[in-house]
């Protein structure tokens, strides 16, 4: 399979007055087109930072980093955007659109995409129902639990089939049984549509039936554990 | 409720740009020719020895585009009643010749200075009588309260486009959260402000209406009814068709900034 993402002394760092604060610090990995990974490390350590390379809204300040063949460091905004519509992200902190209901944020990439109203309604109910949320459906975000928005999040994130997932702790507010739910999409989403899966999570689920690789970001650097 | 109110703000500040655009339009078309009937209305009195034409005074100063001799006799019998025929004759056979002489529209007291001393050069022109201030006296109040009205338009027009971008950091405010998520899943530009567009376009398109429809009135229903002459002489420079599209222009540029403004201010996630 060829490299989905590949990164090379990667570094990225946030600036402020004093100069570059490095969160991640040449890092190199390659990650194949359908894999499944898992990345934890403590809290501060960079993970969410490290996704927002991959999401292109931060670029490295050295090394390269290429994304499903475009070059992240040098990238045009047209590219970007283009980029950004293969993508389904889930973010730590959840970014549903509050105006919006909650059938109509699963679909957001389904919009931008500009399919019609009648495939927008048909993949709204099926994700509703997975997510287990069809009563909630003309609800508004602010109206649901943490827990409701984070899944209502996945189910946003995997609307459109994209071709990279990048989950942020899609599990972080989630009991068991509705974590299992957020797994088992997750799976699904790389058997079926081969979509290749990175996630930042604090506790490797036990039961996993998937191969995965598993990374850890630490003391700024990113080490895959065997 | 507080969209509305929003909506208001933002409509009752585009009217009042528009309404001093419009009032701009109509003061300058309505000063125009007030200003064309000073300058008409305005003459030099020149008392000559002898006959002049017209090229002959336009050859003393090129200002002079007319002349126009005034009637020795009706100034005679306008003074002196009781009075017989032949000393009549007599007196007008010794009075001087008189004219009235009308510039191009060019005016400014220093150059009818200097018309006054070209037109003395001529050995025959006995007298000249400018009227300088009086006649500049009501140049100059009338300079003066156009200058102030366009002041007045402009600061009106200032204020009201603080505010309009005021209302656009509301707009901007609400619309933040929405705009960058679109962004972070790939939206354009355009989809992304679709929506603000179409607020603000039509926002502007009810201003245009609302300024045209109070002008039309103002021209159709009010001035005709009115007894005013000043009115109803400049009754056709009120409001015209043209004007709907000046308007409509000023609005569309009015509104596409702002939004613009806001999206460019929205690019970028700060987290
Ligand atoms: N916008 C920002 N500006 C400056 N520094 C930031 C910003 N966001 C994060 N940081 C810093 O970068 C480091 C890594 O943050 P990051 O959010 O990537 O951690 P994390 O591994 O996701 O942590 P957590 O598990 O708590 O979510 C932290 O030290 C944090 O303070
Ligand atoms: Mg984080």
């Amino acid at each position: 399979m060829p490299n989905m993402i590949t990164a090379s002394h990667l570094t990225l760092a946030y600036q402020n007055e004093k100069g570059y604060n490095e969160v991640i610090k040449n890092a190199s990995f390659a990650i194949r087109k359908g894999e499944f990974i898992f990345i934890t490390g403590p809290s501060g350590s960079g993970k969410s930072t490290l996704l927002k390379s991959l999401y292109g809204e931060m670029k490295p300040i050295h090394g390269t980093l290429h994304i499903n063949g475009a070059d992240m460091t040098n990238i045009s905004s047209g590219r970007l955007q283009k980029l950004r519509t293969e993508l389904g992200i889930i973010f730590q902190n959840y970014r549903l659109i509050n105006e919006w209901t909650i059938a109509k944020n699963i679909v957001l990439p389904l919009i931008i995409a500009g399919y019609n109203q009648e495939i927008q309604n048909a993949q709204a109910n099926r994700l509703l129902r997975h997510i287990k949320l069809s009563e909630l459906a003309d609800r508004y975000p602010l109206e649901l639990s943490g827990g409701e928005q984070q899944r209502v999040g996945l189910a946003r994130a995997i609307s459109k089939n994209p071709v990279i997932i990048l989950a942020d702790e899609p599990t972080g507010n989630l009991d068991k049984n509705s974590s299992n739910v957020i797994w088992d999409l997750l799976e699904s989403a790389c058997l079926q549509f081969g979509s290749t899966i990175i996630v930042v999570t604090h506790k490797i689920p036990e039961l996993f039936s998937l191969p995965y690789r598993h990374f850890i970001i630490e003391g700024k650097g990113i080490y895959e554990t065997h | 409720m507080k969209h509305t109110k929003n909506h208001l703000m933002f409509i009752l500040s585009l009217i009042s740009i528009l309404l001093g655009v419009e009032f701009f339009m109509v003061f300058d078309r309505t000063t125009d020719s007030y200003e064309d009937g000073l300058k008409k209305g305005y003459s030099i009195l020149v008392v000559s020895e002898v006959p002049r034409s017209t090229e002959q005074f336009h050859t003393l100063n090129s200002h002079i585009t007319q002349s126009e001799a005034i009637d020795r006799e009706a100034i005679v019998t306008q003074y002196i009643n009781d009075i017989s025929k032949e000393a009549k004759t007599k007196l007008i056979g010794n009075l001087p010749y008189f004219y009235s002489l009308h510039l191009d529209s060019y005016i400014d007291a220093s150059v009818i200075q200097k018309i006054k001393t070209d037109l003395l050069k001529d050995i025959e022109i006995r007298k000249v009588e400018t009227f300088g201030e009086h006649y500049l006296a009501k140049y100059r109040l009338f300079m003066l309260v156009k200058f102030m009205l366009r002041i007045f338009i402009l600061f009106l027009s200032v204020v009201s486009f603080f505010l309009i971008i005021k209302q656009m950091e509301i707009w901007k405010y609400a619309h933040k959260d929405r705009m960058q998520i679109m962004e972070l899943f790939g939206a354009t530009m355009t989809h992304r402000s679709g929506v603000l567009f179409r607020i603000a376009l039509i926002d502007a398109v009810l201003s245009m209406i609302i300024v045209s429809t109070v002008f039309a009135y103002t021209k159709y229903v009010w001035a005709m009814q009115s007894n005013i002459d000043i009115v109803t002489q400049h009754y056709e420079k009120l409001f015209r068709v043209s004007d709907i599209a000046v308007l409509l222009l000023s609005a569309f540029v009015l509104v596409i900034t702002s939004v613009y403004w806001v999206v460019y201010s929205t690019k970028g996630v700060q987290e």
